[in-house]
């Protein structure tokens, strides 16, 4: 595989372009020209499709369009272009069993397939959501870590220092970003799991400077830092930044991507053949250990619509069927904790994950942008989830991704909000209250007498 | 070719966002004899209108839309100066300076939002990303606009929206203009607390929200 320094090198030094000349004469054009000739046609009638064959056309569409479009650089203003070749090179020589955590929490990254039965890896937590207190915050990652099938934590996000607004790219964003890392450790601490991997280090900081800071208090080699491009097929120097600083550290990263369906890339198809084009952009320019997507749809905000769904089916089963990179998933939900509909919401998208080769982070609920509408619940029922299907065939998952749409989907625009953390949780002992826990049980029951769906015995609320 | 179908053929070009045969259908009005404001009105208005539809039913997407809105500025780059020459003034709906604040690069709903804006008539004045709070206002003031659309996806970066609104009342123009607030981490509740005019949780909210707020 080339060199991160060469990628910096072609970002200084590739052909000049305008953003606007990239996205409507260079990525359009390619994009719809890949999508026409490997025949990549949306099927709303199956959100999750049993098709190898569009699978694998899905990803030479992805790979020739990277070839042919390469990655926008905004500081430069130029394409940083790739050949057929080196992208091959990079797909060759990516990551296997890396291993995230330490002592006791270590975990392997599985390499999985459509169909598989290997068991996924989870990360657990509230999904970079926002949160409004310390306690919360600590609460919630002990709640979290006590999860059995929970092998990363995913933090939230701190929104405040001292009852200051956290802003990006000031003193309380370094001060934030610190905080995070300390307070991450001391809820993992408290609930026995001190060697949990943090996977979305750090998602207080938004900019290189922060994680750098965050560096310093806490993140350790085996943890990931979170680091993504921009939509669509684009990086900035911030990004890259963070690239050369993890590089040097020896750090792990989570490289995500998370296509916007409705923007550039269009629909369905598009979303798909961008998703896994982005893989090698992932090897190639973010040096990830892992895919991390999430294609979200423009108006909703969420990832667990029809479309998008469908999109992630056939764009991991793409990416897991030709790529060395493991995959693993990240969903935006759009109803909050407490409700029937957020069990539903996450369960397809997770279904869909699992049975087209990927593995999964649940889940964020509320579009993981509501102040405290989060909670350990679901997020540990979506992991039961992603364990309970592994193995399953795509063919049956699509029927019963086909009845959960059903139940769900008329109410996207309008979903229930359900309660804040302190509405559903106890924030003395961070348990949740009897009727939440009433709820979660009749979800698992309907899902077993509806599906035929066996979860884990091994949860803490049993 | 009859007056219809020299009008329909504007507004399919605007469909399409097809600049040339856009040209070429402008030409075939003006030497047909049809008036600028029905050019403009009757021909490529519906197109626009059009385009916005298909958005809203997820029939198109962000590209169509730009493609759209840009075959529309390039005609009125012609259409304009005739306007003026003929002495007719076109009314505007109104004028948005948009952008997504300091600190924060995300692109794409601040675009889908400036395309459906443009779709429903608006002038649109695109500052871009990482835009500090002072251009804002700057640019507000430099165009006289109607609104202020801030967008920011980040949590970190929300506060800017924020800074937008102190800037314009430490420069004693806060009620000169609408402030729409959106992006991903942004809600109504977010909106109320600092004092903004409205927030769109979608594109097709903020265009509502923009109409309410030029009729008012």
């Amino acid at each position: 595989m080339i060199s991160f320094w060469t990628v910096v090198e072609r970002a200084l030094n590739g052909p000049i372009c305008t953003e606007r000349d990239f996205d409507l004469d260079i990525f359009v054009p390619n994009l719809r020209k890949v999508i026409e000739k490997y025949d990549i046609k949306y099927d709303p009638q199956n959100p999750i499709p049993a098709d190898d064959d569009l699978a694998d056309r899905v990803w030479e569409a992805g790979k020739e369009f990277l070839a042919e479009t390469g990655v926008y650089c905004i500081d430069t203003e130029r394409r940083i272009l790739f050949s057929l070749k080196e992208i091959e090179g990079a797909l060759e020589s990516g990551p296997c069993g890396r291993v995230f955590g330490e002592g006791k929490d270590a975990r392997i990254m599985p390499k999985r397939t459509p169909e598989d039965s290997t068991p996924p890896w989870c990360s657990v937590g509230p999904t970079s959501s926002p949160v409004s207190t310390e306690i919360f915050y600590v609460n919630l990652v002990k709640a979290h870590a006590e999860n059995p099938l929970g092998d990363g934590i995913t933090i939230p996000c701190l929104t405040t220092v001292d009852g200051q607004q956290i802003m990006g790219g000031s003193p309380l964003g370094i001060e934030g970003a610190i905080r995070a890392v300390l307070l991450t450790r001391e809820g993992m601490r408290r609930a026995g799991r001190p060697g949990m991997p943090i996977v979305n280090g750090v998602t207080t900081a938004a900019r290189a400077q922060e994680h750098i800071a965050a560096h310093h208090f806490g993140i350790r080699r085996t943890d990931a830092l979170e680091i993504g491009t921009i939509h669509e097929m684009k990086i900035d120097f911030d990004s890259l930044n963070k690239v050369a600083f993890s590089l040097a550290a020896g750090n792990l990263i989570f490289a995500e991507n998370g296509v916007i369906l409705g923007g550039y890339a269009g629909g369905p198809a598009g979303v798909a053949v961008v998703t896994a084009a982005y893989n090698p952009v992932d090897l190639l320019i973010l040096r990830g250990a892992v895919q991390h997507p999430f294609p979200t749809h423009f108006d909703l905000g969420i990832t667990s619509a029809r479309d998008t769904v469908w999109a992630r089916a056939v764009a991991n089963q793409a990416v897991t069927r030709n790529s060395s990179l493991p995959v693993v998933n990240v969903g935006y939900s759009a109803s909050g904790p407490m409700t029937k509909m957020l069990f539903y919401e996450h369960s397809a998208w997770v279904i869909a994950s699992i049975v087209s080769g990927g593995s999964v982070e649940v889940g964020a609920s509320a579009r993981g942008t509501a102040l405290d509408y989060t909670s350990p619940v679901e997020p540990l029922y979506a992991s039961e989830m992603a364990h309970a299907v592994a193995g399953m065939s795509r063919r049956e998952a699509n029927s019963i991704v086909s009845c959960l749409l059903d139940k769900y989907e008329a109410l996207l625009r309008e979903p229930p909000i359900g309660k804040k953390y302190q509405e559903c949780c106890d924030v003395v002992t961070g348990k949740p209250n009897k009727d939440f826990l009433s709820l979660y049980h009749e979800v698992r029951q309907e899902m077993t007498d509806q599906f035929g769906i066996r979860f884990t015995a091994a949860s803490p609320y049993i | 070719m009859s007056n219809l179908s020299i009008l329909e053929q504007l507004g399919v070009a605007i469909i399409a966002g097809d600049k040339d045969n856009l040209h070429k259908a402008i030409d075939s009005a003006l030497n047909e004899g049809i008036s600028l404001s029905d050019i403009i009105e009757q021909g490529m208005s519906p197109g626009m209108k059009e385009v916005g539809e298909r958005f809203a039913r997820y029939e198109i997407y962000l590209p169509e839309m730009m493609m759209a809105a840009e075959a529309w500025e390039n005609a009125m780059k012609i259409l304009e100066p005739k306007l003026l020459e003929s002495g007719v003034e076109r009314k505007k709906v109104g004028s948005v300076v948009i952008g997504t604040v300091k600190g924060d690069i995300h692109s794409i709903g601040k675009n889908i939002v400036g395309a459906m804006l443009k779709m429903n008539g608006f002038e649109v004045f695109d500052l871009g990303v990482d835009v500090a709070a002072s251009a804002f206002v700057t640019k507000a003031e430099e165009v006289g606009a109607d609104i202020i659309a801030a967008s920011a996806l980040m949590s970190t970066t929300i506060p800017q929206q924020k800074s937008i609104i102190e800037h314009l009342q430490a420069r004693g123009t806060r009620n000169k203009y609408c402030v729409l607030v959106g992006g991903g981490s942004t809600s109504q509740e977010w909106a109320d607390s600092i004092g903004a005019d409205g927030y769109g949780r979608t594109a097709g909210d903020a265009a509502i929200l923009a109409l309410k707020a030029v009729s008012k």
